[in-house]
């Protein structure tokens, strides 16, 4: 489109950075990466949401809509609002689009090698300015950026956004021990912009919300293993008893209980501490494909959309 | 003496140019989509050129950057120079209770208007970045703030007071506020003016009907109730908007849907009113056009909304102590014969008599009832701008030398 407007003014205005900077990448468009892209777009920053799999691209932007058609039968966005918030995500193949962006946050699967070298690869491309921003839960920061030159790894840092990343306000800042501080306040301030009430920890294994929340989730299926009561009972208790939207139970079937184990084996085997040990009976069902909400069962029956007892 | 007149919102920026004096502005525009791929300036002249250029524009200042480009454009301006521009004035909808009336902007009143951005989230922000982007952009002319809450700023307390702890009110100001006061204000200003021969108290309910909708109960110029209260939220039924609800459905809702806050807040303010009932458009001509297909749904929504409109007559009415006149104004108010009909039907023991004929008459300024009604319905196009230029140019006027 011809700029109709930039001809009024013989050089273009200076101002032109946004009000809120430049645009934002995000690596790895699964069900993070796309929550995260609606959450910034949402928030009026123009977002590059790469997918390096073009085969993926159709299928990402359906999801896009697929989440935000979901709000809207729950009366929490418009359609107007879901029009404006795809008008500044663009979903792109080329990891390119990160060397314009001030922060790149990077959502692809847990893996220490393959961030490693995504990051290996963003080093390249990117000015020596650009804040690398990772939402990893269990893996080492300190460790994914370790094969960057020492100027880099200030600019590393860890956000921890849990699930659905619109609807949850917090956000754990994760620094690892070389981040600068000059990092920390540019990603707070960012942060702030999304909504979201940061708290700032010091990189160790789970943060605070994973450390916490694994030995709940992970005594609760113990209580039921030992026959203490039924799992409609256990989440019934800790809901009324302590005021939870939800049971222990009912979490560890949304967050997806081959997730969970992951989660606790890492803790486990990081600290050595008998409190991360799995219960036999979470790796009983991951072991029977029983994982949760994604796969129709797990604690609850969800093949009828209602929770009643396996 | 030229004012510029800035209404930002969070994507788009209305403009006016004013002559000082002169309620007709020399050029209005509207930048549409800032922010967003395929930004819009569109502009009109007082001689009838219309002009509209796309193009992209990243944020408010650039936006008020481009505004004054064509404003200071040969062919397309109306302006020699930005310094033509002696006064900027800019609309803010919420000034609390510390802002009672229009404002000159210094550094102090710009900190303590964002201090208190959080009371209307959705709109102060924006105002301020107006308001910042002009500072710099034309740094030579004053900036005065106008505030929508301000004209209610006269009711007393046992209207703005509401029946919840009174530590409530003391601790995170929660009283009644209102809004739309710029619009209120200048229709009754106008009122007095059309109609200013008569003695005695004069009782006035205006009504502004536009995307949001609200009432205000008026005597001797001076808003004395109004249906905005806390929030726009509360009052009249609107396009997108509940008005009056019970306050403990909303928990109700909010436990059985399993909603969450943002969903809730969402709820109440962008899928209710006419939407809401009607399951049709928040748009008053669709869901008119629907109710001529038949479909009741439809008709239900526009009967809440005119009832309601009804409700609030009949209860200002009995808080002025009778009613002289009635006004209608905004878009529904100004161009829907048919709502307003619906809303005065049966009034008659209010002294109003709709004149049907007059009721269809498209444009202007005009009566709707009948010479032998005792009181008096007007529709009365608003003219917020003109109330933000007027208090520009005498908070602005003094601090300019050749003015």
């Amino acid at each position: 489109m011809k700029d109709e407007l930039a001809d009024l003014i013989k050089s273009k205005p200076e101002s032109g950075k946004g009000e809120l900077g430049l645009p934002i990448a995000i690596m790895g468009a699964g069900s993070v990466g796309t929550q995260l892209a609606q959450t910034v777009a949402s928030n009026g920053h123009n977002t590059n949401l790469v997918e390096i799999n073009p085969d993926l691209v159709e299928s990402v932007q359906r999801e896009l809509e697929a989440n935000m058609d979901a709000e809207i039968k729950r009366w929490g966005m418009t359609e107007g609002e879901k029009r404006a918030i795809l008008a500044r995500i663009a979903v792109v193949t080329d990891l390119e689009a990160a060397a314009q962006s001030q922060f790149v946050l990077e959502a692809i699967p847990e893996s220490l090698e393959a961030k490693q070298q995504l990051y290996l690869d963003l080093h390249e491309i990117c000015p020596p300015e650009t804040i690398f921003v990772t939402n990893t839960s269990i893996l080492s920061l300190t460790e994914i950026s370790s094969k960057l030159p020492r100027e880099r790894q200030k600019n590393m840092i860890g956000l921890h956004f849990l699930r659905p990343v619109p609807d949850i306000p917090l956000v754990e800042i994760v620094r690892a021990v070389r981040t600068s501080d000059d990092t920390f306040e540019k990603v707070k301030e960012f942060a702030e912009s999304l909504g979201k009430t940061p708290v700032e920890v010091f990189e160790y294994p789970g943060y605070i919300t994973t450390r916490i929340i694994l030995p709940f989730l992970n005594e609760a299926m113990c209580v039921l293993m030992e026959g203490v009561a039924s799992a409609e009972d256990i989440d019934t208790a800790m809901k009324l008893g302590f005021n939870l939207p939800h049971g222990p139970l009912a979490m560890a079937d949304q967050y997806g209980l081959d997730q969970v184990l992951t989660r606790l084996d890492v803790m486990f085997h990081e600290l050595g501490d008998l409190k991360y040990r799995p219960c036999p009976t979470l790796k009983k069902m991951v072991r029977a494909g029983r994982l949760g909400v994604k796969t129709g069962r797990g604690f609850f029956d969800y093949r009828n959309n209602s929770e009643v007892e396996q | 003496m030229k004012i510029l007149v800035i209404n930002s919102g969070s994507s788009s920026i209305k403009y006016q140019v004013f002559e000082a004096g002169n309620a007709v502005p020399l050029a209005k525009g509207l930048v549409e989509r800032i922010g967003l791929r395929g930004s819009l300036l569109k502009q009109e002249l007082d001689d009838g050129r219309k002009m509209s250029l796309s193009g992209e524009i990243i944020d408010h200042q650039q936006a008020i950057e481009y505004i004054l480009a064509i404003l200071t454009d040969e062919q397309r301006g109306v302006l020699d120079s930005r310094d033509d521009i002696k006064a900027v004035g800019h609309r803010v909808v919420h000034g609390g209770e510390s802002y009672i009336s229009s404002v000159l902007v210094n550094d102090e009143v710009l900190y303590d208007l964002h201090k208190h951005a959080d009371m209307a989230p959705l709109h102060n922000p924006n105002n301020l970045k107006g308001i910042e982007a002009c500072r710099s952009l034309i740094p030579n002319a004053p900036n005065v703030a106008v505030f929508d809450t301000a004209f209610h700023h006269t009711m007393p307390g046992y209207a703005y007071i509401y029946g919840l702890p009174y530590t409530m009110y003391k601790r995170h100001g929660i009283r009644r506020y209102g809004f739309h006061g710029l619009s209120h204000r200048y229709v009754s200003e106008r009122f007095q003016e059309l109609t200013s021969t008569k003695d005695g108290p004069q009782r006035l309910i205006t009504i502004h009907l536009g995307n949001g909708c609200s009432a205000a109960a008026i005597l001797d110029g001076k808003s004395i109730d109004t249906s905005m209260g806390f929030t726009p939220v509360e009052g009249l039924l609107m396009g997108t908007r509940s008005g009056d609800i019970d306050p403990a459905i909303i928990l109700r809702i909010m436990g059985r849907e399993e909603l969450s806050r943002r969903e809730a807040i969402s709820l109440l303010n962008k899928h209710s009113g006419l939407l809401g009932i009607s399951g049709v458009s928040s748009d008053m001509r669709e869901v008119l056009e629907e109710i001529e297909g038949g479909n009741k749904q439809a008709r239900l929504a526009v009967e809440v909304f005119t009832y309601r409109i009804k409700k609030y007559i009949g209860s200002y009415a009995a808080a002025l102590g009778g009613v002289d006149g009635i006004v209608f104004t905004g878009g529904i108010g100004e161009n829907a014969p048919e709502i307003r009909a619906m809303s005065l039907e049966g009034l008659d023991y209010l002294g109003l008599k709709l004149d049907t004929k007059l009721n269809q008459q498209p444009d202007g300024e005009r009566l709707i009832t009948t010479k032998d009604s005792t009181a008096e319905a007007w529709v009365i196009p608003t003219n917020e701008e003109w109330i933000i230029a007027q208090d520009t140019h005498q908070l602005a006027g003094d601090t300019i030398p050749d003015a």
